[in-house]
């Protein structure tokens, strides 16, 4: 081959080689989480993120969304690439029962002031949250579950969850379980009953972003969302009744390094602190689990929260415990289900 | 006396031991080996594979054939490859058709648009569908301000919407070859049976379709091969209502983690794309 | 004789009209994607009620968009430039070659293209996490790269069965070994040809969807990126991405068209 040829080539593949090299290198002082990301990750990456990089040199990457199917298939596949993710608490229930998560060290995090709820052996509780119903403006309003399953009454597609701990919970109740029961245990065949009723007319989302999408698109007309998505949003109603209210946790997956662990309990920590729950507030409705935040809290966008008294009245708090003890059944039979779409 | 290429031939040959090139293969062979025979064959090995015992078993074979879940999506797939096939292949002869009797510089012009829909990315074409076939979407809109419809009508998130776009993404497959093979028609051919006397009518169906019907069963059949894989127009398309064999392998994969299954399906695909594949490459040699 | 011959009749009006609208459907997204991405809408819009660059002005401005950018570049690059090398000597060895099994080594290098990419994507990922190389942007060459083969051996071995092989056995008398008439006589003349299979294997490269999808880990690429937002949320800065991807698709289809003809005139100056 001539010189000149060969000298290009060699040139050529060297720089490659290079870039490549540098941007493994440059994957070191990372740390790759995975969430729901939409506004409250915007927000988060706004009020809490910037900061972490400016003042200790860490960067999120962010991978959305994130949940327990996810964390078990990356456990299965042996490739940690996400150090953590966030989870409702049945999801945290599931990934402690099958062995996906380690314990917190909350010593290393050394929190500030935090709500006890929020601090759970497996999970770091980030936010409040609700699961509620939502509808497009103008079509006829579901005051229960029983009547958002309704497809006669209450035509038009439905937006659900693609996650179990999400969809069962209302699923059941729209056969006739009452919120009180629900605490103690969802009747899976009840549940499974309901959603099979109304396979024709449900469209699945995984993403937050989609249930308001897919109402102001007119493609569904009721959807099961998460409310910081939907309240207040134009042309979309909303109502805390019988709505899940619910901790978002962070968890450790089972075999993150003592490097990951450190700059992932650094992010916990600064997201404990009051000023940076505030900021987040101003940009989504769910509050930060700080007995300071009250005080810090817009007035004007109060009714927003799922935890204001008045919504805080008409939800229910799920349990953790059957999530935990029925981790495999609950599983197995989702799986079925997905399978017959 | 001998040429010079004549010497020089002898010269190869002579010097032509029994693996002559092969040292040019090798490298690209043992990549090839690496990156792709191997794996494949690893996936042969984890259908088999029982995750309990650990020890080689017909098991998943067995799970496959009861759950009902996986029949129905392979036979939803192959219901929907086959409406597709044929869909296109009504659409696409009388493209092919028209286009190979147009003027030579019409026949470039159409041939490169047909060509340039090819090169995009399937990602972009399938979107698009979005665009025009949603609920708020330009054919709704059209179709409502005309006052055809009160409202909005079901075109995607079902099989009608997915096979719509997987018709859009696969006509090319169709129209290129079959044109081509209708080019290298002899239209002396033609010239004689129009002598004869035949009429319009009967050349077509008597002369012309019968010297392209091998080339349009070839075609029909790349076409079937290429529904038969397709992931991503009823993923995005059928918003995870229309589940098609690749899918349910995704979901296998990434959300159930049950790699036995995967490696089934794998395996069942595997074997069907590869017998179609084969009477495909007997019917292009027929149509050549 | 053939011109003459497939002369243009008159065709059946129902015949024209049905081809016209073949094409009107095949060309639809493309005509419906570029003026949207010049859309001020805020939502999918079309007629577009106004034209603006805000979405190209959000896609170069966003900056998961540009990592995303500079991944499939370098991977396309990187997949592109092993294949050619590999493939190139590999067609050689098929074209001139003479030993057993041959034809069984021509179709297992063809395999990738044949095999539904979703088989190729799960055998990926299988391996790839027992080897601890999935989602590293190392395993993302590799599969990138086994899958442009085909088409680089295609376009490779077209090109050196054009070229006259008795300018080889000329070389070969005149004492010259294989590697030397391959690097000095063949592939000097089949330098379009080599062009045109780089850019064609880079296209495919950069278009490419699923086995990205399953193997890329946290490597972000422009289709990967494309497709999570097409299945999570309509946002107008797709179309101004996807018409990005047809120029770009458009402009390489040209090139290798003009490279191929200059190929040819090449091979056809030499005898």
């Amino acid at each position: 081959m001539p010189k000149a040829r060969l000298f290009g080539l060699t040139a050529v593949s060297a720089a490659a080689l290079m870039a490549f090299a540098i941007s493994a290198f440059a994957q070191v002082k990372e740390l790759h989480v995975m969430h729901a990301g939409g506004q409250w990750g915007d927000a988060v990456a706004k009020c809490v993120d910037a900061d972490l990089l400016k003042e200790k040199d860490i960067k999120i990457v962010v991978e959305t969304p994130g949940g327990y199917a996810k964390l078990a298939a990356q456990a299965k596949s042996g490739a940690i690439n996400n150090v953590s993710t966030d989870g409702s608490t049945s999801e945290l229930s599931r990934m402690a029962a099958e062995g996906l998560i380690e314990e917190i060290d909350w010593a290393a995090i050394d929190p500030k002031p935090m709500f006890d709820e929020a601090k759970n052996k497996y999970g770091f509780g980030s936010s409040y949250y609700s699961t509620i119903m939502a509808w497009r403006k103008g079509v006829p309003a579901p005051s229960n579950w029983v009547e958002f399953f309704d497809t006669e009454k209450f035509p038009g597609k439905r937006a659900l969850p693609d996650y179990p701990d999400y969809v069962l919970p209302f699923a059941a109740m729209a056969d006739g379980m009452t919120p009180e029961e629900i605490s103690k245990g969802i009747d899976l065949d009840r549940a499974f009953k309901t959603l099979r009723r109304v396979k024709k007319d449900s469209i699945w989302w995984q993403a937050g972003a989609q249930p308001p999408q897919l109402l102001k698109d007119n493609e569904a007309q009721y959807a099961i969302s998460w409310s910081g998505r939907v309240v207040g949003q134009e042309g979309v109603e909303t109502s805390f009744n019988q709505g899940m209210l619910d901790v978002s946790w962070f968890v450790v997956a089972k075999g993150a390094t003592d490097e990951q662990k450190k700059m992932l309990y650094q992010w916990f920590h600064d997201q404990t602190i009051p000023e940076k729950q505030a900021c987040v507030a101003q940009y989504i409705s769910y509050p930060g689990p700080s007995p300071e935040l009250e005080k810090l809290l817009p007035k004007d966008k109060l009714d927003q929260f799922p935890t204001y008294s008045e919504n805080k009245k008409v939800q229910w708090l799920p349990n953790g415990d059957w999530w935990f003890k029925n981790a495999a059944e609950i599983e197995k039979r989702w799986n079925e289900f997905k399978l017959e779409q | 006396m001998a040429t010079v290429s004549e010497v020089g031939e002898a010269y190869v040959s002579g010097h032509q031991r029994r693996w002559e090139g092969f040292g040019f293969l090798a490298p690209l062979l043992l990549f090839a080996l690496i990156v792709f025979d191997v794996p494949l064959l690893i996936v042969v090995f984890w259908s088999f594979n029982d995750p309990e015992s650990g020890f080689p078993s017909l098991g998943n074979y067995a799970a496959f054939v009861e759950a009902g879940s996986y029949a129905r999506i392979i036979w939803r797939t192959f219901l929907i490859a086959s409406e597709v096939t044929i869909a296109t292949a009504l659409i696409g002869y009388p493209l092919s058709y028209w286009i190979s009797r147009l003027a030579q510089r019409s026949q470039l012009v159409a041939i490169g648009l047909v060509t340039m829909t090819f090169w995009v990315s399937i990602l972009v074409r399938t979107y698009a569908w979005i665009v025009i076939l949603g609920n708020g979407g330009i054919l709704n809109r059209w179709l409502q301000s005309l006052g055809i419809v009160s409202r909005p009508v079901e075109f995607l998130y079902n099989e009608g919407g997915v096979a719509v776009g997987m018709i859009n993404v696969l006509l090319p497959f169709l129209v290129l070859p079959l044109y081509a093979a209708m080019r290298r028609v002899d239209p002396r051919l033609i010239h004689v049976a129009e002598t004869l006397g035949a009429s319009r009518l009967q050349i077509f169906w008597r002369v012309f379709f019968p010297l392209t019907a091998a080339a349009l069963g070839a075609s029909m059949v790349l076409v079937f091969i290429l529904s038969l894989g397709f992931y991503i127009t009823p993923a995005i398309l059928g918003g995870g209502r229309v589940p098609l064999i690749a899918n349910m392998m995704d979901l296998l994969i990434n959300k159930f983690a049950r790699w036995e299954m995967a490696a089934v399906n794998s395996v069942i695909l595997l074997i069907v794309t590869l017998v179609f594949y084969g009477l495909y490459q007997r019917l292009r040699e027929r149509a050549a | 004789m053939s011109e003459e011959l497939h002369s243009p009749r008159r065709q059946p009006f129902w015949l024209t009209a049905l081809g016209l609208l073949t094409l009107l459907f095949m060309c639809l997204p493309v005509m419906i994607v570029v003026p949207m991405s010049f859309s001020s809408a805020q939502s999918l819009e079309f007629p577009p009620p106004g034209l603006s660059l805000r979405w190209y002005a959000a896609f170069f401005g966003n900056e998961v968009w540009a990592q995303a950018g500079v991944n499939s570049l370098l991977l396309a690059m990187l997949a592109s430039t092993i294949a050619l090398i590999l493939g190139t000597l590999a067609a050689y060895g098929l074209v001139r070659g003479v030993f057993p099994g041959k034809a069984l080594i021509e179709a297992n290098f063809m395999a990738p293209m044949i095999v539904p990419s979703i088989i190729t994507a799960v055998a990926l990922f299988i391996v790839f996490a027992k080897l601890r190389i999935l989602g590293t942007f190392f395993g993302l060459v590799l599969g990138h790269t086994i899958l442009v083969i085909p088409y680089v051996v295609l376009i490779m071995q077209v090109a050196i069965r054009s070229f006259d092989v008795r300018i080889e056995h000329v070389a070969a008398t005149l004492g010259a070994s294989r590697i030397l008439i391959l690097c000095k006589i063949v592939l000097p003349n089949l330098l379009p040809s080599a062009a045109a299979a780089w850019i064609f294997a880079f296209v495919i490269s950069f278009d490419e969807v699923v086995v990205t999808l399953f193997i890329a880990g946290t490597n972000m690429t422009v289709p990967k990126r494309m497709f999570n937002e097409l299945i999570m949320q309509i946002n107008p800065t797709i179309t101004a991405v996807a018409t990005l991807l047809i120029g770009f698709n458009i402009l390489a289809l040209a090139l290798i068209l003009a490279l191929t003809r200059r190929g040819a005139h090449l091979r056809r100056g030499i005898v």
